[in-house]
């Protein structure tokens, strides 16, 4: 190794708004809390319950309590923005087309919406007590 | 087509240095996550909207077949998170790129630790389970007998 150390130069300006420089912060940012949210999904999920005693009167049982309720609508506001925008990063890197790779945004941004509209309105509207009904005389 | 094996071949091709391998696995584990990850929210969905369909999917999720995609998904989801870790730290630390290497390293060794004492456990409990019930354990449970 030589002496020299690479200077590092950091330069404080005024830019304008950039979405990129918005997603790439949202990348990392929704990476920490994934970290937290995703990582601890798994290991409760899948390590200390596990998915092969899984029913739908546990599902009841847990999303009785607005805490879980809570835990999965955060996990999915960050989770599916945080994957379709690393989609649309690997997307970007193959496809050359700027016609083609905006209506492909306006796809995934369609998607994004959608999914996590749906599915947070399914999480808070979920009803133990239906579910329980519902259950009753399903093989389980 | 040829481009498309231009690209794949091109993009396993190592180049060193600078994580290559860490990037392929950055994506590839984000690409099958996100895969997992939209199936499993519009399947959880269903346990308001059509709770019959939402079961029988808990049904079929025990499977040999998705018992193995789960320990799949479990090993991308910790690499994915580890390697994360790595590439934020080290977009906001420029004067840490001299250990570009080494942080690679630490990232695999880290997830190996972790990783395979969970699969293995995962997997003694699928095969413990599956064992228990027999040949009835590779049958695909039937959507007509959830929703009627």
């Amino acid at each position: 190794m030589t002496s020299a150390t690479p200077t590092i130069t950091r330069r404080k300006v005024q830019i304008k708004f950039n979405f990129e420089r918005y997603a790439y912060l949202f990348m990392r940012m929704s990476g920490l809390a994934l970290l937290i949210l995703a990582v601890g999904h798994m290991m409760i999920q899948h390590v200390l319950n596990s998915s092969g005693n899984l029913t739908l009167i546990f599902v009841a049982e847990q999303w009785n309590s607005w805490g879980w309720k809570a835990y999965d609508i955060f996990l999915l506001l960050f989770a599916i923005p945080h994957g379709v925008n690393g989609l649309r990063n690997i997307l970007e890197d193959y496809i050359h087309n700027p016609g083609l790779m905006k209506t492909i945004n306006i796809i995934l941004a369609i998607f994004v919406v959608a999914t996590v509209i749906w599915a947070a309105i399914g999480i808070s509207l979920f009803d133990p007590e239906a579910a329980r009904q519902a259950a009753q005389g399903l093989p389980s | 087509m040829s481009s498309l094996i231009l690209t794949i071949r091109e993009s396993v091709r190592y180049r060193g240095k600078s994580g290559h391998y860490s990037w392929i696995a950055h994506r590839l584990s984000g690409l099958a996550i996100l895969g997992f990850l939209v199936i499993h929210v519009w399947d959880t969905a269903n346990a308001h909207f059509y709770p019959e369909l939402y079961a029988w999917s808990l049904a079929l999720f025990k499977h040999p077949l998705f018992a193995v995609g789960e320990i799949g998904v479990m090993a991308a989801v910790l690499y994915h998170a580890f390697n994360g870790i790595r590439i934020t730290i080290l977009d906001f630390k420029p004067e840490w790129w001299i250990h570009q290497k080494r942080s690679a390293t630490i990232v695999w060794v880290l997830f190996a630790v972790i990783f395979i004492p969970i699969g293995i456990f995962m997997l003694v409990e699928f095969t413990s389970r599956c064992g228990s019930l027999g040949a009835a354990c590779w049958q695909f449970p039937r959507l007509s007998d959830f929703t009627g």
